[in-house]
Order: C-alpha cells, then structure tokens, then sequence
C-alpha cells in the first residue's frame, strides 16, 4: 500500500527575474514502512520538492502541475489549516542543520514537550513530561532528564540532531521527510545518526524520505532510490538496481 | 583568588558600577569646561538686565562671590568637593538651590517621558506584530504609510499643529504648562495638560521602532526553527507568538535602552514647545543663560538616567536570552524548568 503519491509535481518560483522551474513533473510513490532514498547534486530541486509536499514553500512558490495523495486521499490543494493538521501527526521533518532548526531561546524539552502537546492535548502535564523523557531515550540521549533543560547552544551538533529526531518522532508520523540530516554533522556522528534512523524506522515502522546528495549514504540507507537532476526525477527503483551490490560511488553516473 | 570567589554577577555589578562613576565623571569635567568655553557672561543669569547698569567694580565682585574668577581647574575642584558633599551650589536664575530647582521639575519629566516610553514600547510592540502578521498584505501597507509619513513631521512642526488645532481652534486642551493656576492638585487636570506633549513624544518616535520591530520579526520569520516549528503543526500566527517573539524580545529590549536617550531627547523637545515645566525646559534655560551650577546637575542627571537605562536593558536582556544569561553569569547550570 503506499502511503504517498506523487505525480506530475510541477513546482515554480515566481519572481520579478521571472520563473524559476524548481521541481518538474516528478512522479513517485512511497510505500508504507520503507526508506526512498531521494538523490541528487545541491540545487537541483530536493529540498523544494518535499517542501512542497509539506506546503512550507514561501508565497511565490507555486505547484503548476500535478497531484499529491496521502494514503489513496488527494490533498494537493489542501488548505494551510488542513495541513497543520497533517504536520506534527502524519507528517513530520528532520532538518540539514540542527542548530538552526531549534529554537535557540527555548529548552530543547520545552521544545519536544511543544511537540507532544500538539500531537496529543489530552495528556497532563506528568504525562507529557513522561513521554519527552521516552523521546529522548529512544533516540539514545544519556541522562534525558537533565538534557531535556538544556538550551541547543549547550549541545553538540549530533546530540541536537536527536533533539530534532525526538522532536519529529513526537508525532508518532507516518510519513518522515529527512533532508539531509547528516550533511552538517561531523563524519563520525554522521553514522551513528544514521544507524539511528534505520533502527528508529525499524522499531516504529514509519516511512521515510530520505534526501541526500552523497552516494554512499544513500546506498546505506535506501530500500528504494530515486535520482534527481535539474528538477527531474529521472530514476527510480530498488536499491540494488540503482546503486548495484559493488560500488555506490558510481550511482551518479547511471542512466 | 580573591576575585574569583566573588563570583560572576557580583564582580559584574562591580564593574558595571565602576564603569557608571567613571562615566559621569568623565561628563562632568567635559560639561563644566565646555559651558564655560561657551561665549555668554552668567551675570545675566544672575542679574538680568541690570548687569549693564552695574560699574565695573560690582560687576567684579559679583563674579568673586560667585566664585567666577578663578581658574577652570580650580573652580572645577571647588565644585566637585562640594558635589560629593552633595553641595550643588544655587542656580544664578533662581536664586535658590539647584537641587530644589530640579526636584520641583523632575517629577513633570519623569511623568511625561515615562508615560511616554512606556506608551511607545507597548504600541511598538503591538505595530510591530501587527505589520508582520500581515507582512505585505494592504493592512501591513497602509499601516506602514500611515508611519513613515508621521516618522517624517518633525516634532516641534507636528507640536505646533497640535496646538493649532487641539488648543487655538477647537479649544479642548491647554496648550502649554502642566497644570492650570489654581488647580495644581487636579489630576485630570494635569492629564488634560499632558496629553498634548504625550503625543508628540509618542507620535514622533512610535513609527521608528514599531518598524525595527516588525522588520527584525519578519527577519525572525526566515529562520530555520521557523520550519520546525510549523513542522510541529503550528499556525503561522502561533509561531510568531510563540518563537519569533521570544528571539526577537532581547533584542527590542536592547533596542529600547538605546531608545531611552532618543525618547528623552524627544521629551526635552516637547517640554519647550509646551512651555511645559520640566527638565527639558531647565536644560535649554540653563545652558542659554548660562547657569552653570543648573546646567552641571541637568547635564548629569540626563547622563544618568541613560546610563541607567541601558544598565537595566542589559540586566533584563541576560535574564531572557539563555546565552547572555551564560555570559552574565546568571544561568544555572542544572535543568531549567520546561
Ligand atoms: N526561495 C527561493 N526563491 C527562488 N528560487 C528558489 C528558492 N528556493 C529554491 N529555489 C530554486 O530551487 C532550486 C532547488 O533548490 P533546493 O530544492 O533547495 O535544492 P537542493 O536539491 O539542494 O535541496 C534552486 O536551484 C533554486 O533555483
Ligand atoms: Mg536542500
């Protein structure tokens, strides 16, 4: 069953310079549970790809062409309010660089504890603080209980990047859209974080889109891979197919 | 050694104060020296026009008992021992001692550019979330119009139309002074009396920092926790409130010390131009009468007051934002509340 469909997404940004052809007719579909490895050079149209599916593209960004459904259900023209329903439940979002992604005056237990809240109102105060401590610990934080009071400066890139990993997985989504959620960190914790999101889609069962430029973190991570060049998704298949079982370094090349 | 187990916000303090001496210190030297300099003989001050019926002689002796003969250094040292002594000497207009002059006017200035600063940080705030929410929407436009044509009256312009209007034409509010003779106890009265300088000094300076504010929101706006926050399934509106507002927060707070000399400044104006009984007025009496013992103590109270000012915004910008906090000393280092 897939979860999501993509078909014939056509995404522009208008501009007084004109119109900018970010995303063209790209046609995909994420099956339910697995990881689809999304690749491409920087600038070619990733990042505005999976933000349009989010509707979090700025006002001069358009969808000219296409159709987005969510579970069998079309939601291309859903509206900011039906959407927020959809972010922070069935949707949610790792992001490039950490740091940035948190909100610098804020706790990072006040900010997953944020996230809780909207995902589930119904739970007291004991109870949320709770479930941000299991957050945390499923995403391998030691001593949750005093990480949970501590501003993102106090953290180390990776250990904020489980933050935001804690902060997406209060959704319990079933979609997560990760956007090169590596490329910032240092290469050492690059895999950990890595081994931690296969492990976390394992356990949960989510699927993910994973978005990353480097060839050999997307044959680590992929099911299925789909390649992006200028805006096109060109193609797309298992694994094993587009990376072959050898030498990942060569997938870019591929035709 | 010894420093060090004096902690952090301790010796912050100690610096701070130590800092806020030597700077009115510096100003009172740069202050007595440069009225002094100035062209203008403080006779007047003292005498009026009489000084031209005086002969020679007297006019000397009035100088040595005024203390007027000597040198600036010495004169300088006379003053600042009775300074510390809390000795301001007396204002050569008044006749009587600077500090009564000044506590009789300090409560009008106080009143008016407090009513005023707190008037212009609350309805900035409010423009400024307002314009943002809207961000280039027509309400955010006409609202920007609407302020940058005000922001470009000059206040002294915009305070003699107010009183063409309010008090010449229609006749609903006094024009000048702070109180009615007669009525001095009346508080709607003073009301009355203040609200026409109170609108200059906020419509003068509203527009400048609801601006700031609304730009530095929107600058807010493009951040990347922006895209978490509404990734949580926030509304745009709550991740204003909520986000923005607190990073943008520290810096209005900063924003506003600077603020506090500007709206003064505005105040001093308006007090003029309202003939209203202040501070401002005595700073443009004393320094154009030169009378000097006056213009010392405006001088350094106007320098306090700023200094203070930005002191304040300094303490309450560490208590906001975690990373000052860390600076100042004032983070704790186990969990905060969350
Ligand atoms: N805010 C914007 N305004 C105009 N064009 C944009 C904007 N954001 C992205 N683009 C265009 O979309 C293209 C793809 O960007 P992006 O999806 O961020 O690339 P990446 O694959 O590295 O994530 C860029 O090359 C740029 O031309
Ligand atoms: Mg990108």
């Amino acid at each position: 069953m897939d979860v999501l469909t993509v078909k014939d997404l056509s995404v522009s940004f208008y501009r007084e310079s004109g119109e900018i052809e970010a995303v063209k007719h790209v046609s995909f579909s994420l099956r339910a549970g697995e990881i689809l490895v999304i690749m491409g050079d920087t600038g070619c149209g990733k990042s505005v790809l999976c933000k349009s599916i989010l509707k979090l593209l700025p006002d001069i960004a358009k969808i000219k062409t296409g159709q987005i459904f969510l579970q069998g259900k079309e939601i291309t023209h859903y509206t900011e309010k039906e959407m927020q329903k959809l972010r922070g439940t069935v949707f949610s979002m790792v992001f490039q660089n950490p740091m940035t992604a948190l909100n610098p005056c804020m706790s990072v237990g006040a900010q997953i504890a944020e996230a809780v809240r909207l995902r589930n109102p119904e739970l007291s105060r004991r109870e949320r603080q709770d479930r941000v401590i299991n957050l945390l610990e499923l995403v391998g934080i030691d001593h949750p209980g005093e990480r949970a009071g501590q501003y993102p400066f106090q953290l180390s890139g990776g250990m904020a990047q489980r933050c935001v990993i804690a902060i997406a997985l209060a959704a319990d989504p079933a979609v997560l859209f990760a956007d090169e959620p590596t490329t910032s960190l240092d290469v050492g914790v690059q895999s950990q974080v890595l081994e931690l999101l296969l492990e976390l889609r394992k356990k949960l069962g989510m699927a993910v889109i994973f978005i990353t430029h480097n060839p050999e973190v997307a044959a680590q991570m992929a099911d299925r891979a789909a390649l992006m060049r200028d805006g096109e998704l060109y193609r797309i298949g298992d694994a094993e197919e587009i990376f072959g079982k050898t030498i990942p370094n060569n997938c870019g090349r591929i035709d | 050694m010894r420093r060090k187990s004096l902690g952090r916000p301790y010796l912050t303090i100690v610096e701070e104060l130590i800092k806020f001496v030597l700077s009115i210190f510096l100003l009172s030297v740069l202050v007595f020296t440069l009225s002094r300099l100035a062209p203008g003989d403080p006779l007047y001050a003292y005498y009026g026009d009489r000084v031209e019926k005086m002969s020679m002689e007297e006019q000397e002796t009035a100088r040595e008992r005024l203390g007027l003969q000597e040198s600036i250094p010495v004169q300088y040292v006379r003053w600042i021992k009775g300074a510390v002594r809390g000795d301001f000497g007396i204002s050569y207009q008044y006749k009587r001692d600077v500090k009564e002059v000044i506590a009789g006017r300090l409560g009008n200035t106080l009143l008016l550019g407090g009513l005023g600063f707190i008037i212009i940080f609350v309805l900035a705030l409010f423009l400024g979330l307002f314009c943002a929410r809207r961000e280039d929407q027509r309400a955010d436009r006409v609202v920007c119009g609407i302020g940058t044509l005000t922001s470009c009256i000059p206040d002294f312009w915009l305070s003699l139309l107010l009183i063409l209007v309010f008090s010449v034409w229609l006749r609903w509010l006094p024009g000048s002074g702070a109180y009615s003779v007669g009525a001095e106890g009346s508080l709607a009265d003073r009301g009355r009396h203040l609200i026409l300088p109170l609108s200059v000094v906020v419509l003068g300076h509203l527009w400048y920092y609801a601006y700031l504010v609304r730009n530095r929101l929107l600058e807010e706006t493009r951040a990347d926790y922006v895209l978490l926050a509404r990734m949580k399934g926030l509304s745009g509106k709550q991740v204003l409130y909520r986000h923005c507002l607190r990073n943008a927060l520290p810096s209005y707070l900063s924003m506003m010390a600077i603020a506090f000399p500007h709206i003064l400044g505005g105040t001093y104006v308006a007090e003029t131009v309202f003939s209203y009984p202040g501070i401002g007025t005595l700073a443009y009496e004393s320094a154009r009468y030169q009378d000097y013992n006056l213009l010392m103590v405006v001088s350094l109270l106007t320098g306090s007051m700023v200094i203070l000012g930005n002191l304040a915004a300094k303490l309450l910008n560490g208590r906001i934002d975690p990373r000052m906090r860390l600076k100042t000393g004032a983070f704790k280092e186990e969990a905060e509340r969350w």
